[in-house]
Formats: C-alpha cells, sequence, structure tokens
C-alpha cells in the first residue's frame, strides 16, 4: 500500500466527478428526492383518511367530554370501540394503525385536578398502535398536539394529560425515521457498485488499465483508491440526506459513530462487489445491467423502503441472506434504537462479509487482457 | 552481467495463444542498447501481443521475454520503474488536464522528480497544457501519452504504433520525438505499419506476419537482400503505355489509377523503356525512378501487401 499513490488517484477521482456537474447533482439529489417524495406522499395519505378509534374504558362523563374534543378539533373522525373489547387483538383483526385508551379512573383525576386543584392529579393515555403503518406517527403527532393544548387550558404546571405509546408490535419508531437509514443503506450501495463498475469499465475500454499495470500501482492501491473515493461521496450524500430530511420532516435519529462505520462497510462489501463484477463481465453497458440486477432486488428484498414486517416469512428469510439487509438493520438499530449491542451484530455480519468481499474483489482484479 | 551491457531487450522463442489462435508464434530477436528497434506488420500480425508481452502487461503462453537482464514474468516490479509505455490506442482521464495527467502518473511512480514543464514543452503541449484530455485532438493525445511514457525517465520505451491517425505533420513531429529520445541513449521499441516510420526511424525492423518474424535487419540490409532491383512509376497520357511495357517482357502493374509501376534491374532498362513508349509514339506525364522500399521488401516475402492503398490488396 502506497498512501501517495492512492492519494493521487483520489485527486484524479475527485476533479472528474467535480467537472463532471451532471453527474454530480444526480448522485446527490437522487436519493433526496427519494426520500421527499415518499415522505410527502405518506405524509398526504395521512391527512386525507384520519380514522381514530378511542376505547373509553372509564365511561363517565368526563371521559365522554374529552372524546367529544377530539370530535370537535375537526381533525379526527372519531370511531368508538366497546370497552369491553381486548384493544390490542381488535386492533390487529381489525388492522387498525392506532387506538387512544382512556383508562379507568380518568374522571377521578380529572375532578382531583379541576376541582381539587390537586397538581398531582394526572392520566395517562394509551396509544396502541401498529409502528409499521406508515400513517401512525402523523397521527399521533397531531393527538400530542391536541392533548397539548388541553393541558394548557388547564391550570397548574405539571401537565394533566400524559400520553404512553404501545405498540402492537415490540418496537416504535415513525415512518420516515426508520425510512431514511434505508435510503442511505440503499444509496451508499449504488454509489459504490455503480461508482465501481463504471469507473472501471470505462477506463478498461479506453486503455487506461492497461497502462496502469506498466506503473508502479498494485490492485491494492487501485482498490483501496476507488474504496476512499466512494467513501467519501457516501458522506457527502449521506450528510446532504440528513441535513433535508431533518430540514423537511424533523427526523429525529441518533447520529453515532455507527453512522461511519456502517457506511465504510457498506462501501467496502460494494466495491469488492463491484470489482468482482468488473472482473467477469467485460462491457460497460452489460456490467451496468449486472450491477441492476444486483442492486434492483436487494433494495426491495432486504427492505430499504419497507418494513420486513409486513413481507411475508419466506421473503423475511430471504432478506437475511442480503448484505444490504445487515447495513439496513445496523443503521436503524443505531439510529432509530440506539441499540449498540445490536449494531454491533450487524456490523460484525456485514464486516465479514465486506472482508472477504474486498479479498476477493483484489484476487480478481485482473488487468491483464486476453488471459 | 556483460549481457545485460549488451541488450536492452532479449526474446527467446516467445509464443502466444488466444484459444485456438497462434498470434505470436515461436519469435525470438535481441534490441541492442540504445538503438530504436520497430516492429513492421500489418493488422492482426501480433505486433501489440509481442510488445505487451515484453512491457508486462500480458503474459506469455511460452517463451521468455527479459529487459534489461530481467524475466518479465518474474520481476516485473523491478522492471515497470525502468521502461515507459505507450499502450496501441491509449487514451487518459476524459475530465484531467494535460498537466495534471502528466502529474499524476509521475506521483505513481513513487520518489522520483519529474520535470512535468519540460515534458511539456518536449512534446509541445504548452499551449495545451490546462486543456482537459477530452478536448485534445488524436495527435495531441498521442504525444501526451508520449510524454507520459517518459515521466520515469525510462531506460527503454515502448510505443505501440505511435503514429497511427496522426496527420503527417504530426506524425513528423513524433518522429522528431523518437529521434530525440534515441539521442538521450534511451532504447525505443516500436511498433507499426508504416514502412517509411520504420524505415526512417528504426536502426533495426524486424518484419512480422502472422505472427512470426519473417526478415530482421537494418531497414538497408533489408532491401539490399530482398529487393535487389529498381522501381519505375509511370504516368502516361493513355492506355497505351501498359501494354507496350508488357510486350516488352517486363510485367507491369497498375498502381492509384494511371500509374504504371515496373520492376527492372538495371538503369539500363528504364533507358529501353523510356524509348521503346517514345517510338510508339505515347507520352508520359511524369516517371520516377526509386530504390524499392520495406514496402516492396514485404510484399516480396509474403506475397500481400503492407496496405491496401499501395497495392489494391487488404493485407492480413
Ligand atoms: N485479447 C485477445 N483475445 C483474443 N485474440 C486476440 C487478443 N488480442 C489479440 N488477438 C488476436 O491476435 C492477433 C494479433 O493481434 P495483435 O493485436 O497483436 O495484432 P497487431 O499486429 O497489434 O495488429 P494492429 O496493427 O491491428 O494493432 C489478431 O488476430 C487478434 O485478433
Ligand atoms: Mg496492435
Amino acid at each position: 500500500m502506497n498512501p501517495r499513490i492512492i492519494v493521487a488517484n483520489l485527486v484524479v477521482s475527485i476533479k472528474s466527478f467535480y467537472r463532471t456537474k451532471s453527474t454530480m447533482f444526480f448522485m446527490i439529489a437522487f436519493p433526496i428526492i427519494l426520500i421527499l417524495v415518499f415522505g410527502a406522499l405518506f405524509m398526504k395519505q395521512d391527512n386525507m383518511s384520519f380514522d381514530l378509534c378511542v376505547q373509553d374504558l372509564d365511561h363517565t362523563d368526563s371521559s365522554a367530554q374529552l372524546v367529544k374534543t377530539l370530535e370537535l378539533d375537526g381533525k379526527f373522525n372519531v370511531i368508538k370501540i366497546d370497552p369491553a373489547m381486548n384493544a390490542t387483538q381488535y386492533t390487529k383483526d381489525n388492522k387498525l394503525n392506532l387506538v387512544l385508551m382512556i383508562p379507568k379512573g380518568y374522571e377521578g383525576s380529572f375532578l382531583r385536578r379541576t376541582a381539587l386543584h390537586d397538581t398531582n392529579a394526572s392520566v395517562t393515555l394509551t396509544y396502541l398502535y401498529d409502528p409499521s403503518s406508515i400513517f401512525v406517527s402523523m397521527k399521533m403527532q397531531i393527538l400530542n398536539s391536541v392533548f397539548a393544548g388541553i393541558n394548557q387550558k388547564m391550570s397548574g404546571k405539571p401537565p394533566f394529560i400524559w400520553s404512553a405509546e404501545t405498540s402492537i408490535l415490540a418496537k416504535k419508531y415513525r415512518f420516515i425515521d426508520f425510512f431514511v437509514p434505508g435510503i442511505i443503506a440503499m444509496s451508499v450501495m449504488t454509489l459504490s457498485l455503480f461508482g465501481t463498475v463504471n469507473l472501471n469499465t470505462e477506463l478498461r475500454q479506453k486503455g487506461v488499465i492497461r497502462k496502469l499495470s506498466t506503473t508502479p500501482i498494485t490492485r491494492t492501491d487501485w482498490i483501496l483508491s476507488n474504496i476512499l473515493y466512494q467513501f467519501i461521496l457516501a458522506v457527502i450524500s449521506t450528510m446532504a440526506m440528513l441535513l433535508v430530511s431533518y430540514a423537511v420532516f424533523r427526523i429525529n435519529l441518533y447520529i453515532n459513530a455507527w453512522l461511519l462505520v456502517f457506511i465504510v462497510l457498506d462501501v467496502f462489501a460494494f466495491v469488492g462487489i463491484g470489482m468482482i463484477l468488473t472482473r467477469f463481465v467485460k462491457e460497460a453497458e452489460s456490467a451496468a445491467a449486472a450491477a441492476n440486477a444486483i442492486t434492483f432486488p436487494m433494495m426491495f428484498l432486504s427492505g430499504s423502503f419497507f418494513p420486513l414486517e409486513m413481507m411475508p416469512g419466506f421473503m423475511q428469510t430471504v432478506a437475511r441472506i442480503l448484505p444490504l439487509y445487515y447495513v439496513n438493520e445496523g443503521l436503524r438499530a443505531s439510529m432509530v434504537f440506539n441499540d449498540h449491542m445490536a449494531a454491533l451484530r450487524y456490523s460484525a455480519i456485514i464486516g465479514v462479509f465486506a472482508a472477504v468481499v474486498f479479498i476477493l474483489g483484489i484476487i480478481a482484479t485482473n488487468w491483464e487482457e486476453g488471459q | 552481467m556483460a549481457k545485460e551491457a549488451e541488450y536492452a531487450i532479449e526474446v527467446e522463442k516467445l509464443t502466444k495463444r488466444y484459444g485456438d489462435l497462434l498470434a505470436v508464434d515461436n519469435i525470438s530477436f535481441n534490441v541492442r542498447k540504445g538503438e530504436v528497434f520497430a516492429l513492421l506488420g500489418p493488422n492482426g500480425a501480433g505486433k501489440t501481443t509481442t510488445v505487451e508481452i515484453i512491457d508486462t502487461i500480458r503474459t506469455p503462453t511460452s517463451g521468455k521475454a527479459s529487459i534489461l537482464g530481467m524475466d518479465v514474468t518474474k520481476r516485473k516490479h523491478e522492471i515497470v520503474p525502468r521502461i515507459g509505455v505507450l499502450p496501441q490506442g491509449f487514451s487518459s482521464f476524459d475530465r484531467i488536464t494535460v498537466r495534471e495527467t502528466i502529474q499524476y502518473f509521475s506521483r505513481l511512480f513513487c520518489c522520483r522528480k519529474t520535470d512535468v514543464d519540460g515534458l511539456i514543452e518536449l512534446v509541445n503541449l504548452k499551449d495545451k497544457a490546462q486543456e482537459q484530455y477530452k478536448n485534445l485532438s488524436g495527435g495531441l493525445m498521442q504525444r501526451l501519452g508520449i510524454a507520459i511514457a517518459l515521466v520515469n525517465d525510462p531506460e527503454v520505451v515502448f510505443l505501440d504504433e505511435p503514429s497511427t491517425g496522426l496527420d503527417p505533420r504530426a506524425r513528423r513531429e513524433v518522429w522528431k520525438l523518437l529521434l530525440g529520445l534515441k539521442e538521450k541513449g534511451k532504447t525505443v521499441f516500436l511498433t507499426t505499419h508504416y514502412m517509411e516510420e520504420a524505415e526512417f526511424l528504426a536502426d533495426t525492423v524486424a518484419i512480422i506476419s502472422k505472427g512470426k518474424i519473417i526478415a530482421m535487419g537494418s531497414p538497408e540490409a533489408l532491401i539490399e537482400s530482398n529487393a535487389n532491383y529498381l522501381v519505375l512509376t509511370l504516368k502516361p497520357v493513355d492506355e497505351k503505355a501498359i501494354e507496350i511495357v508488357r510486350k516488352m517482357g517486363f510485367e507491369p502493374v497498375r498502381d492509384n489509377h494511371r500509374d504504371i509501376k515496373v520492376r527492372v534491374e538495371h538503369m539500363d532498362d528504364v533507358q529501353k523503356i523510356l524509348d521503346t513508349i517514345k517510338d510508339a509514339g505515347a507520352s508520359l506525364l511524369s516517371l520516377d525512378v526509386r530504390k524499392p522500399n520495406l514496402e516492396e521488401v514485404f510484399l516480396k516475402l509474403t506475397g500481400q501487401a503492407l496496405h491496401k492503398d499501395t497495392a489494391g490488396r487488404v493485407a492480413e
């Protein structure tokens, strides 16, 4: 490995990239457009139909009054659920995405607060929801804002109404928070794979690779330069995605060292695959087609766009053999759930994969023609 | 060591197969240090295959090649810093300027101080130093390729068809450049299918056809031993002349529409032909007598022409 040679390559790559304005624009803009389109699409649907199921376990005048307030607010089409039902089962059976539960004792707390001015009196409303639903986070946000209004009208500092979220599944996250890490994993994958395949097949067709083989640059130097270059692009692209999604959707994600770790592993894995592809597919066009054939199914099957929980069981099994799945899940573990142990597990798996592919990539890189 | 002092390149029984195709067929030759060696042959003869085996781009099927005493398949790492290569149809990074490209390649050769501006001057690209590669004309691209082949101040320079696709003036410039390299004491190995190029530049020419070297020596010696005759070219006014010459027992051939080419042994024959034509009342627009060139040597050795435009047959 020769750092001087790697830097020389990097300078050429970055200059070429910077001087090709259209590529630069599309590489960075494409994932952002994806985020904006999907984000906007799901928000819009949320606004169109906003049914809110309410299960009033208290069944008193006060609780009825609260339901009335929600109805009058105009944002909700309130549907009442029989208090005798098991709400979780009911939610699942009827494919509901959110049920608001008013607990028993609501009136008692309400009267203590309003009549006796007991500021310790409060009530916790439960949101029973399906986290894989793309609309649910929006509904919960609106509900929160309504309750914030009610709290404000009641005197006394500590808020009267609290909300507790109970997922009908184990995890909880907003759709957009779930979506953005998936798009990061996907776009780093496509950037790395296509960048590597395009660059290498083009340079091979132009004879530059043949020329390079008569200079002291080694295949390892060359691949590391490719990786470093793709890593820089990936970081720029990821930062742009995060900034835009934060500005537009107020995403709420943990940004820590895991993000860098997963970007690095994502880049290593897919530059390595790109190197292997370049070896076996000679023409630039067919190499790009082969890269498409790898990335396209991977995007859909590994849960980049949609929660894996929504997919049938056998497809979840398929996902587990795809490298992108581990980047997706690893990024979500760290960015959404801040779960370091899970991130570590996923990074170990994709790390081993990346190392193997990287070594195979070096072996596969053959600068001789017509063996 | 004594061997190394004499030869820059040694090739022994070199063979390369692509599947069933025998592209290079058991060739052997040596290139002396400091000489210009030209591998002359038509398209598909095996020139690129040969040169790319020697300059470490490809590996041979069998046989041995060494540069400066080092085996090309075993000591690539030591060889590479000491050679410069212009591959056939070389091209470079589209959006990188002339200057940056030279700088880039010189950085690949660690620890060498390259005189980038000197190189730019040498290949006459000073006005275009800030131009991106994709905006250069073919001739300028080729000159940049030569500059790049020189970034590490190599002892042996390999140039695969350095002047193909260039106009005559640009070709002359490249020739001048290559003679300059020779003057600096570098060994130059070039391939070409232009016989003028080989004749003008080379100390030694090896003629290659279908993977075999069919003749080798200095251009003069090759001509002397293979084409010991004169070439008379006539441009007659009418069609009669060719018949007249044929009747005299010569074998005139048509060359470029109206010209007639005749091979003769002595100057006396030229005089005889001219007299006979004159007596028959035919007249000539022009005439030319010259010694044969490598083109004719090639034709004689292979029965085929090097170029289709000079003999109406496509060389294979
Ligand atoms: N990588 C390869 N795979 C298969 N066949 C090849 C390969 N490279 C060259 N050949 C074949 O080997 C023969 C010699 O090719 P080569 O390129 O060495 O010829 P050349 O003399 O350089 O021709 P040109 O003047 O067109 O450059 C040709 O028939 C060619 O088709
Ligand atoms: Mg060739």
